[in-house]
């Protein structure tokens, strides 16, 4: 039982994150790296202003928009001065890495101890049911919001640009501002994911990102493989479910006593494996098709031996 | 300003586009165009393959920088504006029937996206409007393919010939000054291009449009429009208009083609289309 409830509390805050990369892998089609720089980046701001007696709210808030101050320069490198977005993500990435050693001071800040932090903010003394009550919240807000922005005007047209470039700059879109916007608003909710994990994990570290744009991702995949065709709404929920999955997944993985340290090898792994899963199921579908037109010939061999 | 050229809505003025430029295999794409549209002018532009055709389309367009020449649009210079920003004064229709509209997006989302060309897009109020969906359905109507009960189907769904009109409609929904069309019938079966066309030259009629369209297609050329042009390795070769573009033949086409190139016109799309 607790395995399940430590699940739905983790796979909630990481799903913030996978929302976040969810827009632009699916809107933009691009995989941004930035998100494990945007990640760690709202941890250290966030964790460095509670430290410093900050309302954990406006700390969570400011952990937010350095995520979206991260996109921004993502999306510019990308957009403006066209690096290629695999490149963009790896240089803002690295870059972040110095950021936020230089935001924290110090490789790891921990909020052990007397500080305020969401949590405590939260009249319920159990920690895993608190961090599951902020999740949902941040989530459904997180949640309307995106859907509210995606079928604006604007939000329409950040749809088109990843949909169809051509078409866009046809009908008078600003196909890189746009993108940039997609841009902010995805490492937003990375960095806010970020700031929330830490104040719940009670620690920042400057290498908390590595590994994180796995998790998210095989969140978004496992959300695609087993629900297809939804609207933009119903799949970001959907993507909640996926991240509390996948999080289960790795608790019984890690019940059963596999080694933490080959944790992020087995994270690759089962990327690798959901990754591959619409090919799988083509396969045993041509498969079966093709036995089945093997049956169908032999009948009809056997009906014109029997004429 | 003369009276007379407050009416030119397109004018191209010494355009030269080079592809490769400096290089062994430079290719020099066009040479000088000077070509003047006045409003409700409706051209045809014909040529074999590497005249030129889609080079001076896509130039005006935007999509392809200009090397020397000036364009002028509603008498503003547009040389050095990006494509989504002449957009304001461009309704393109492309060859390719997927490339004018978003697959993923539903048929009314496509229209407010066109409903708003050329205009600043807020991030409050809904994509798309109540009151919006009901001039849709009215546009959709006209095309007589029953779209207009199908306004929340992904247009990615419908059939080459379904977008193509509905990026027609797109095109045309703001009123552009100047209406670009890229061989837009070329990809589609003979019936449905047939249909394309004829709703092609009711929308130019109905909203008197300023219009460009490059044809593969000889007798939709002679057919429609009112001025008809030849191109011949960046230059125009053939510029017909008004009486005797009327009395016009394919033959005398294909007679025109060899006078001007000095050779047989060899494409085999213009011959058998």
């Amino acid at each position: 039982m607790d395995i399940v409830v430590s699940s739905i509390s983790l796979g909630i805050l990481w799903s913030v994150m996978a929302i976040g990369v969810y827009l632009t892998f699916r809107i933009l089609d691009i995989a941004d790296m930035t998100a494990e720089g945007s990640f760690p980046l709202g941890a250290a701001i966030t964790a460095h202003q509670i430290v410093n007696g900050t309302n954990p709210i406006v700390a969570t808030l400011l952990g937010f928009l350095g995520g979206c101050a991260a996109g921004f320069v993502s999306g510019f490198l990308h957009t403006k001065l066209k690096i290629p977005a695999l490149l963009t993500g790896i240089l803002t990435l690295t870059g972040l890495y110095s950021v936020n050693l230089f935001v924290m001071g110090k490789a790891n800040v921990s909020l052990i101890g007397d500080v305020k932090t969401v949590l405590t903010l939260m009249p319920i003394s159990d920690q895993t049911i608190a961090a599951i009550v902020i999740g949902t919240i941040v989530l459904v807000v997180v949640i309307a919001l995106l859907v509210f922005f995606f079928n604006t005007e604007m939000g329409l047209a950040a749809r088109a640009v990843g949909d169809n470039e051509q078409m866009s700059l046809a009908n008078g879109i600003s196909t890189d501002n746009m993108k940039m916007v997609v841009y902010m608003i995805s490492n937003g909710l990375i960095a806010l994911s970020g700031s929330l994990m830490t104040q719940i994990n009670g620690y920042a570290d400057s290498s908390m990102g590595i590994g994180t744009l796995v998790i998210a991702l095989a969140a978004i995949i496992i959300a695609e493989v087993i629900i297809h065709n939804v609207s933009f709404g119903v799949r970001l929920i959907t993507i909640v479910g996926g991240a509390i999955i996948y999080r289960f997944i790795i608790a019984i993985v890690l019940w059963l006593g596999v080694d933490p340290n080959s944790l992020r090898l087995f994270y690759s792994l089962m990327l690798a494996l959901f990754l591959s899963l619409p090919l799988l199921r083509q396969l045993i579908k041509q498969r079966e098709r093709r036995h089945q037109n093997r049956l169908a010939n032999l009948d009809r061999e056997e009906e014109q031996t029997n004429d | 300003m003369t009276k007379t050229q407050t009416e030119d809505i397109l004018e191209i003025r010494r355009l030269h586009q080079y592809f490769e430029r400096g290089t062994v295999n430079e290719n020099h794409a066009l040479k000088g165009i000077n070509l003047t549209l006045k409003a409700g002018d409706f051209v045809s532009v014909i040529g074999g393959n590497g005249a030129g055709k889609s080079t001076l389309l896509n130039s005006v367009a935007g999509s392809l920088p200009v090397d020397t020449g000036h364009i002028l649009i509603n008498q503003t210079d547009v040389t050095y504006q990006s494509v989504e920003k002449r957009a304001k004064l461009i309704g393109r229709v492309f060859q390719d029937p997927k490339m004018g509209t978003a697959p993923l997006l539903t048929v009314e989302e496509n229209l407010a996206l066109a409903l708003r060309r050329g205009e600043w897009r807020n991030f409050w109020s809904s994509g798309v409007k109540r009151r919006d969906r009901k001039l849709f359905q009215e546009r959709l109507a006209t095309l007589g393919l029953g779209l207009e009960n199908r306004l929340t189907t992904d247009i990615g769904l419908l059939s080459g010939g379904q977008r193509q009109a509905i990026t027609l409609l797109m095109a045309t929904l703001k009123n552009p000054a100047l209406l670009l069309l890229d061989e837009h019938t070329a990809a589609l079966d003979p019936k449905t291009s047939a249909i394309v066309m004829r709703l092609t030259n009711q929308l130019v009629a109905e909203l008197h449009l300023t219009t460009l369209m490059i044809t593969h297609n000889m007798t939709d050329a002679i057919k429609y429009g009112n001025r008809l042009i030849m191109l011949d390795h960046g230059r125009i070769v053939v510029d017909i208009s008004g009486k005797d573009k009327q009395q016009l033949t394919v033959s005398d086409l294909l007679d025109l083609f060899k006078a001007n190139s000095g050779q047989e016109m060899n494409d085999d799309a213009v011959l058998l289309s």
